[in-house]
Parts: C-alpha cells; sequence; structure tokens
C-alpha cells in the first residue's frame, strides 16, 4: 500500500507533537509534511500538563530529563485552586489518590463518617500524598511498588510550551518529516467529493496530501473556514472568552504544582518553570475590560515582569465533529475548553492517540472516521461536566461574574453527579475518563460541596481502629513527604536547563 | 435534603441463590441493617438460581460477603469451571473454546491478535484459543489454581468459575446468612400493601395472616416479580434479538474431569452439557415458532439420557427501572436472558453489589436510583450483545439462523461488529461485563476476520511475530502435562480438607 501523505498544517505543540507521532511510530505508512508560518506564531504560553503526556513522551522514547532539561520543565503534582468556593479557600488537586487508594471504598467515604459522627479529622488533602509532597515544595520520584504509600501520586510537568514544539521539530525531522515555511493563501477541495486536495502558500507552491491534519490553532484553517464545520459554542456555561498573559522572575521556591486563583472575573494561572513563571489572567469580557484585565495581572502577579502583557481571545465549545472528509482538526482546530485543568495537551494528545489507531487506508472508511469523533466527544463532554463544577460550585457572590456562574443552569449530567455527591459522597463512575474518583472529590470538598451523609459500607469498622488507623496513615505520609528534598534541589540534579 | 434517614431493615423476598446472597451482603457489608429473608419456593423461570455454571465474579462476590474460595468446593459439593467449547455455530468447522483467560500475549506495540489475524492472512495458523493458557489446560482436562502457579508462569493469571451444585449451595448460603445475623421468616406472601400517598411498598402481609414491613424491600422471586411487578409492569423486549422462548432441561449422572461446558448450535437454538461433581445439566435453549415441545422434549432425552422436565417459557428483555420507589428487582425478576454464557447469576450478583453500595436514605431519592438503573442498564445492554454476537456471527442455513442474521442488530452491537470486521478494533463502552479477550474469542472462534488490522504492526516483521506465537505454544504444551489432573486436583483438594 502507497503511503498516505499527510500534510500538517500548523507548527505550534499540536503540529509537531502530531509529526512526531506520525514518524515515528507509522513511518512505513506516511509521509508526514508540515507547513508552518513562523508569521503567525504560537499560541503556548507556558504549558501546564496531565500525567497522561508521559506515556506520549515514552512511546516516542523521549528521555526525561533531557526533555526536562529543553523544555525549562518542572514537576507538577496538582493543581492548587485558590479562592474559589470562598475568597481565603485554598485545596490541591492532586494526581493520586486519597489515603492509600487501594480499597474497596474511597477513602473519603471514611473521612466523610468520621466527621458526620462529630471527630475532629484533619482535612482530606492530609491523607493525600500528592498534596502533602505539594504543600512542602518537595519531589521524587513516585515508588513502583503499588503497596508502597510513596507510589500513591502521580505527576506530569509544566514546561515551555515554546521550547516544546522546537524540541519535537527536531526529533520530528530526523524521522523524516519535511517543513515547509509559508503562509497559507488558498485551500482547494476536491469539486466531487469535497476532500481537501491541496494547499496553496503565497509563494505560489502547492502541496498535495491525502490526509489534512488541521493544528492552525483556533482561526481553524482547514476544519472551520474551509470545511465549513459548524462550531458548538459553550459559553453559556463556561463565559470566559479572553486571557492576558505575562510571564515573571520566579520568587520564592519553585511550586512542584501549578496555582488556579479565582479573580473577579475568572480566574489567574501560576506555573513555574525553571527560568520563570507564567502567569494569565482567564476572563469573560462581558465583565471585564481588556485594559482593567492587564493591570489586574500586572498588580497581582509575585515577581518582576519579563515581558508585556500579552493578549488571547477565545470561545469555549467544539467544532460539532472533528474529523471530516480527509479533514482531522487536532488542538485548538478543533475546539477550546479553557486551560484551568491543564487539558489542552491531553487533548492533542488523545486527537493523536486515536489517529494513530484508526490511521485510515487511502480511501477513508466511514467507520474510522465516526470512531474517532465518537471517542473524541467523549473526551470533551466530560472535560467539559469537570470544568462546569469548578465555577458552578461556589458561594461566592462578590462580582456579577461569580453571581453569573454560581446561579446559570447547568448541563443535567452534572447536575446528577453533585447531587449524588452532596446526599452520601458518591462519585459517578467514568471508567477511562481522564479524571477519576480522587479528582471530583478533590473539586467537591475544596469547594463546599459537602456530603449530608456517606456510604453505609463505612460504618463497618470501629470508631476507635478506624481513628488510630488514621492517625498512622497521617504520619506516615508527613513522614515520607518530609523525607523528599525539596522541588528546586530535585530539578537542579535531574533535569537543569543549560545556563 | 437527604431524606428521612438511613434505611434500618430490608425484607428479601425470594428462596434462591439470589436471595440468599442478596441477604448475606447486606448483612455483612452493612451491619447496621436488620435483614429478613421470606423463602419463596424457587420459581421454574428463575434462571439465576438454577443454572450451576457460573462466571469468575462469583469468586469475588464470596470473598467480599466473607466466604473463602474453597467453601463452595468443600462444603457444598461445588467444582471447577475453566469456560465453555461452542460446536456448531458455525457450519463445517471446528470448536472453540471461549476461556477467561489472555488470548496470547502483546508483543511489539500492538495487542496479539492482530498479530494472529495477519498470520492467518499468511497461510496456516494454530486456532486462537491454542494461545489461550487456560484453554490449553482444560482441553487436557488438567487444573492448577493460578494462584499455585509462579508468578511469570503463563497459567499464573487465568480466571475461572464454579460449577454448582446449586442445591447444596444455596444452602449453604442460607446457613452463611443465618449465622451472620440474617433472619428467615417462612410463610407465603398473600399481598402487597403499597402506601397511598406515595406508592411506596408498606409491608407484605403473609398467609399466617401477619404483616412483615420494613424501608426496603429487594424481589428475588423470579420473572413474575412478585412485589417489583405491584409498581409497575414496562418490560423492554428483546425477543426480536434473542428469539429463544423455551428451556428445558435434564439431569443425569455426573462425568468426571470436565472443565469445559459444552454449547452445542442446533436447528432452532442451542444445547448445554454443563457438569458439576454432583450431576450432569443438560439444557436446550429453542424458538417454539421452529421447534415444538415435543420434539425438543425428544431431542433433549436423545441427548441426555434422561428425562426432561417441563418446558420453562422466557421472555428475554428487562425492566427499564429494575430499581422504584423501595422496590428493587434483582436476578430474573429484572432481567431475562438465556443461560448462553452463563450470566444470570453474575448480573445478579453486580445488581447485589450495586444494591450494597448505593444503599439510599429511606426516601429513596430518584437521583440515587436513577445511577443504579442507569449502571444495570448499560450492563445488561452489553451483555445482550455478547449474546446476540454468538448468533449474528454464526454460519448456519436453518430457517432459524438465515432470519436472525437477518434481523438488524442492536446499535451498540452493530458498532462493536463493524468496528472490528473493519480493522480489528473493540470500542470502549462503560460497564461492559466481558473483556476484549473474551470478545475476540467468539468474533475470531466464530471466524469473524477483519479486513484491516492496526497499522503499528509494521514494526514488527510476520516472520518475527509466527516465532513468537509458536514459542506461546511450546512453551503451554510443556507446562500442561506436569499439571495434574483436573479429576486428581480435585480429590487431593477434599483430602486435604477432611485431613
Amino acid at each position: 500500500m502507497a503511503p498516505r501523505r499527510v500534510v500538517i498544517v500548523g507548527g505550534g505543540t499540536a503540529g509537531w507533537m502530531t509529526a512526531a507521532a506520525l514518524t515515528r511510530l507509522l513511518p512505513g505508512q506516511c509521509s508526514v509534511h508540515l507547513v508552518e508560518s513562523e508569521a503567525i506564531g504560537i499560541v503556548g504560553v507556558g504549558e501546564a500538563t496531565l500525567p497522561h503526556i508521559r506515556a506520549f513522551n515514552e512511546r516516542l522514547g523521549i528521555d526525561e530529563a533531557e526533555f526536562m532539561a529543553a523544555t525549562r520543565a518542572t514537576f507538577k503534582l496538582g493543581i492548587e485552586f485558590r479562592d474559589w468556593g470562598r475568597i481565603g479557600d485554598s485545596y490541591i488537586h492532586p494526581f493520586g489518590t486519597f489515603g492509600p487508594g487501594n480499597a474497596e471504598l474511597n477513602f473519603h467515604q471514611y473521612w466523610l463518617r468520621l466527621r458526620q459522627q462529630g471527630v475532629a479529622v484533619p482535612d482530606l488533602e492530609q491523607f493525600s500524598m500528592g498534596c502533602m509532597i505539594a504543600r512542602r515544595n518537595r519531589f521524587a520520584l513516585p515508588a513502583s511498588d503499588s503497596r508502597d504509600l510513596a507510589s500513591t501520586f502521580g505527576y506530569a510537568y509544566q514546561f515551555d510550551a515554546n521550547l516544546f514544539a522546537p524540541y519535537l521539530r527536531r526529533l520530528s525531522e530526523s524521522w523524516g518529516a519535511r517543513r515547509t515555511e509559508g503562509r497559507i493563501v488558498t485551500v482547494h477541495r476536491d469539486g466531487e467529493s469535497g476532500d481537501i486536495a491541496a494547499i496553496e502558500l503565497e509563494s505560489g507552491e502547492r502541496i498535495e496530501g491525502d490526509l489534512f491534519v488541521d493544528c492552525s490553532g483556533f482561526v481553524s484553517l482547514l476544519l472551520g473556514k474551509a470545511m465549513g464545520e459548524p462550531f458548538e459554542d459553550w459559553s453559556k456555561w463556561l463565559p470566559a472568552d479572553r486571557a492576558v498573559a505575562m510571564p515573571c522572575r520566579t520568587e520564592g521556591a519553585i511550586t512542584p504544582y501549578t496555582s488556579a486563583i479565582a479573580m473577579p472575573a475568572g480566574w489567574r494561572w501560576r506555573i513555574p518553570l525553571q527560568n520563570r513563571t507564567g502567569n494569565g489572567y482567564v476572563y469573560s469580557s462581558k465583565f471585564l475590560s481588556d485594559e482593567d484585565a492587564a493591570a489586574a495581572l500586572v498588580a497581582s502577579v509575585e515577581g518582576e515582569p519579563i515581558a508585556a502583557p500579552r493578549q488571547l481571545r477565545f470561545l469555549a465549545g467544539r467544532r460539532a465533529r472533528s474529523w471530516v472528509g480527509n479533514c482531522i482538526g487536532v488542538g485548538l482546530s478543533s475546539g477550546f475548553l479553557e486551560p484551568l485543568e491543564s487539558t489542552s495537551i491531553y487533548l492533542i494528545q488523545a486527537a493523536i492517540t486515536n489517529l494513530l489507531e484508526l490511521f485510515p487506508e487511502p480511501e477513508i472508511s466511514p467507520v474510522d472516521r465516526n470512531e474517532f469523533n465518537r471517542l473524541i466527544d467523549l473526551e470533551y463532554d466530560r472535560i467539559r461536566d469537570f470544568l462546569i463544577l469548578h465555577y458552578h460550585a461556589t458561594e461566592r457572590s462578590d462580582t456579577p461574574f461569580w453571581d453569573y456562574v454560581r446561579t446559570m443552569e447547568i448541563p443535567d449530567s452534572l447536575a446528577e453527579k453533585m447531587e449524588l455527591f452532596r446526599r452520601r459522597g458518591r462519585v459517578v463512575k467514568y471508567r477511562e475518563g481522564v479524571f477519576l474518583d480522587a479528582s471530583w472529590v478533590a473539586v467537591y470538598l475544596g469547594q463546599r460541596v459537602i456530603p449530608e451523609g456517606h456510604d453505609l459500607r463505612a460504618d463497618a469498622p470501629g470508631t476507635e481502629s478506624l481513628v488510630a488507623g488514621m492517625v498512622k496513615l497521617h504520619s506516615q505520609i508527613a513522614e515520607i513527604a518530609g523525607g523528599m528534598p525539596e522541588h528546586r534541589q530535585y530539578l537542579a540534579r535531574y533535569c537543569p536547563m543549560a545556563a | 435534603m437527604a431524606g428521612a434517614g438511613p434505611i434500618r431493615s430490608v425484607v428479601v423476598a425470594g428462596g434462591g441463590m439470589v436471595a440468599w446472597g442478596c441477604a448475606a451482603a447486606l448483612r455483612r457489608k452493612l451491619p447496621a441493617i436488620e435483614v429478613t429473608v421470606i423463602p419463596l419456593p424457587l420459581a421454574p423461570g428463575a434462571l439465576a438460581d438454577r443454572i450451576a455454571s457460573t462466571l469468575p465474579s462469583i469468586l469475588e462476590f464470596h470473598s467480599d460477603i466473607g466466604l473463602g474460595d474453597t467453601d463452595p468446593i468443600l462444603r457444598a459439593g461445588c467444582g471447577f469451571r475453566a469456560g465453555t467449547l461452542f460446536e456448531g455455530w458455525i457450519d463445517g468447522q471446528d470448536d472453540y473454546a471461549h476461556v477467561h483467560d489472555r488470548y496470547g500475549q502483546q508483543f511489539g506495540t500492538t495487542s496479539f491478535h492482530n498479530h494472529w489475524v495477519r498470520a492467518a492472512r499468511r497461510g496456516k495458523v494454530a486456532p486462537f484459543d491454542a494461545h489461550a493458557p487456560a484453554a490449553a489446560m482444560a482441553r487436557a482436562g488438567r487444573f492448577i489454581l493460578p494462584g499455585q502457579q509462579p508468578a511469570g508462569s503463563p497459567l499464573s493469571s487465568f480466571g475461572f468459575g464454579l460449577a454448582l451444585d446449586t442445591v447444596s449451595y444455596t444452602a449453604m448460603l442460607r446457613a452463611y446468612a443465618r449465622h451472620i445475623g440474617v433472619r428467615e421468616r417462612p410463610a407465603a406472601i398473600s399481598s402487597v400493601q403499597l402506601r397511598a400517598e406515595d406508592g411506596f411498598i408498606a409491608g407484605l402481609a403473609l398467609d399466617d395472616g401477619s404483616l412483615v414491613t420494613a424501608d426496603m424491600f429487594v424481589d428475588c422471586t423470579g420473572p413474575a416479580a412478585l412485589l417489583r411487578s405491584e409498581l409497575d409492569q414496562s418490560f423492554e423486549d428483546w425477543g426480536q434479538w434473542l428469539p429463544c422462548d423455551r428451556v428445558l432441561m435434564a439431569d443425569a449422572a455426573a462425568v468426571e474431569g470436565q472443565l469445559l461446558d459444552r454449547a452445542i448450535a442446533h436447528t432452532a437454538g442451542w444445547r448445554w452439557v454443563a457438569t458439576n461433581p454432583a450431576r450432569t445439566s443438560h439444557g436446550l435453549v429453542y424458538a417454539s415458532a421452529h421447534l415444538t415441545d415435543a420434539r425438543a422434549a425428544r431431542t433433549l432425552r436423545g441427548s441426555a439420557g434422561a428425562e426432561p422436565g417441563e418446558p420453562i417459557m422466557i421472555r428475554q428483555g428487562r425492566r427499564p427501572q429494575p430499581w422504584l420507589r423501595n422496590c428493587v428487582a434483582i436476578g430474573d425478576a429484572a432481567i431475562t436472558l438465556e443461560p448462553l454464557e452463563w450470566t444470570n447469576l453474575h448480573l445478579a450478583h453486580n445488581a447485589i453489589d450495586r444494591l450494597v453500595a448505593m444503599l439510599p436514605d429511606r426516601d429513596c431519592a430518584a437521583v440515587e436510583l436513577w445511577d443504579f438503573n442507569r449502571q444495570c442498564a448499560a450492563e445488561t445492554d452489553r451483555v445482550r450483545d455478547f449474546l446476540v454476537l454468538h448468533y449474528v456471527a454464526s454460519r448456519r442455513t436453518d430457517p432459524f439462523w438465515r432470519d436472525l442474521r437477518a434481523t438488524a442488530p442492536p446499535a451498540s452491537l452493530a458498532h462493536t461488529f463493524s468496528l472490528f470486521s473493519e480493522r480489528g478494533r473493540l470500542p470502549f463502552y462503560e460497564d461492559e461485563t466481558f473483556t476484549r479477550d473474551s470478545w475476540l474469542a467468539v468474533l475470531i472462534g466464530q471466524g469473524v476476520l477483519p479486513r484491516r488490522i492496526d497499522p503499528l504492526i509494521d514494526t514488527v516483521p510476520p516472520e518475527q511475530s509466527e516465532r513468537t506465537m509458536a514459542a506461546m505454544r511450546e512453551s503451554l504444551a510443556a507446562i500442561v502435562p506436569t499439571l495434574p489432573s483436573y479429576t486428581h486436583f480435585l480429590r487431593t483438594l477434599k483430602g486435604q480438607a477432611i485431613r
């Protein structure tokens, strides 16, 4: 079978991740030609990721320490949410479990039971290995033995997306990807099938292909503009439509976690890299002007700014289909969800994994396309509900923005989940969803969705033995976390960036 | 919001292994609840209470309720089962084994079946099930518990079910349930009394003139659903896909050494032969439109050498809402399926697990029941798909079989089938009972081969995969003869227990 000619439009994180995966994993089956325009630039503003990225890198044979040094990466144990439920609140959503994580019943059920019994129990996060390491600004790689408490946390990275794409570009080109620099002026479609036949550059060059991967970002040059795939607007639930970003110097410790700090009309990210800290204010233009947003960001960053504020515009939602004809949207061209839970790269990765597994024959089968679209829809829908939860589960009424999200109508699927948690702390099961039970528990409890009851199975152990077990667990976690090196020291030893 | 406080008492109606298993689970996991069983005589159509072959999940159920792995063997005369041999489902083709084990081991980056399919395309290849360790073991009549094998052995991780002596087993469950505090109230139910204000069950009037009340009622009375059907009669009929509407059963003498049940296709359905240490169970499942009861009885008498009972009429399908108000139907009161693949008791056990995990407050709020019903529905629908698959993928010429293949399958099965036949993939569904290997065992066992396979396989040359496959078979051929025969194994196990 002749190798398929894959044309990738756009050279940001999505474009080069796709190019690297295809050249590395399907070498005999496709040729990869990436077209990018340096004039357009990339959106990446310092990226916080989810643990899934590690599997992607491993599959490509990427050495962790080398990759981290090249992208000035730091370790990430979770996300700290500040001021969300109420001003003054802080909780961490860890990549890991609460308690030892291997029991039939989720740990928080025992915790709830004791609280409801009137026993004074520390905050739930004190029983999470990941949270406790994070709070101490420490890090060490998790243990491999699943019976070991030191194995009950996961990690991801915080890295400079402006360096990740070039890093992957070097690899992709060494694996055979071709790159052309240029701006696309025309997309030629086949009159009969409607498929994309070729793209034409400003230079007059015409690039033909069998499969076109749209990594052009928000403009969605192929999927949105050329193919006309409609966009499903989710802004009534996720009203943030702007961001302003500005990096600054890092003051104090390098936190092994990303922070998401609630602001009057949205929230602010804080992503520490080895050399600087990325900051940005995600807000709704209905509630805040661009000038005021930029001023608020400048006023709130902790270190000395090292660039001027930069504005971004977007809209929450996704294209009705990600794969149409012979055009596949990967990344922002197919949809956008704000980076509240660091899902942007995860969604890119999900699209790539599915493309690899459903890589088409010369004649594209609708079976492949439909399955791809079904899987991508599932991912978006699950993340959407989880994000909306963050806004909706709040007691804040101090600004019109928070009043809106607190009182807005939410999707039925989320309303049911919240109600089940409120009753007895049940988390609706999602076996392969990106966010598992512990994630939902962290956000619910962290944002004051407090169950009135608990799972009756938690009543089985006697109070004394349960309390004794908790006390022991608490001290073991504190001891292990306290014994780990400082995050900054660990980085300096493991993956120092070039001076 | 949470209503009326926790449930304090549950009445379980039914006298089979579903009812006693349910009572034991409730009592064991939720010791604060008073559990009473009204032991009614077994209904003829209560298949979950009458079918002797079980899936591996029964062992987890036992361990959850506090029974040891060998208790049913030593105390209730039960045996082991490794899987089922399917005979005659494809005209002119050998039997195939569906065991609860891995079919081959992944190597390279693609799963095993891709290698097998590629080899099959290239020429002659050993049967798919020759790569499943438990199938090789069981076909040789040998047996060992996976835990008794060293960790690296191919036979260290297979699943197995039990071949129940249903009468002794039910007696054992009853004794155990009573031992842990379940009360028994022997009487017949003369009427179900509903509360006027909300239609909840207030109590059961018994034929001794007394009234038994409880906060919650579990209906394990078989297809008549004596309690649950007082609340509504809605039923989703699956007759179009599963047209068999009769089951005929006959008991014959036990045969030693059989680890594999047989499911043999015939002109208007299929028949089974399943041996446990106490007896051999024979059954005939058929569509009355294609076979008269008299001819069916003759057929079964001929093959079983024993006199069949009365034909049991069944109507396959499920209640859309097994749980309504304070009454939950479990077993045949909720779901009727022919016993192909022995899922009846398995589905009942999973419903019991869910009931224990989800027990709501006394008001039985709709939102909590919704999740229970949703999970039951999702699970049952996929089990239905798996059963229908056997018919859809059959190749026989009788009118019964031709009609079945001409019927459009349920959408979720059609999706599975097209995705597999197109490119060897299996879609992910929540709440799936059967593993990917089980689906593959039946699909490939019945000769469904994908048109294309995973593109990632190209990284391993075909000669290399064929060598690896041969090595897997050789290692099985070396280990299996060293294992004890099943008969010997069972005797030794029982002998050790006596000593």
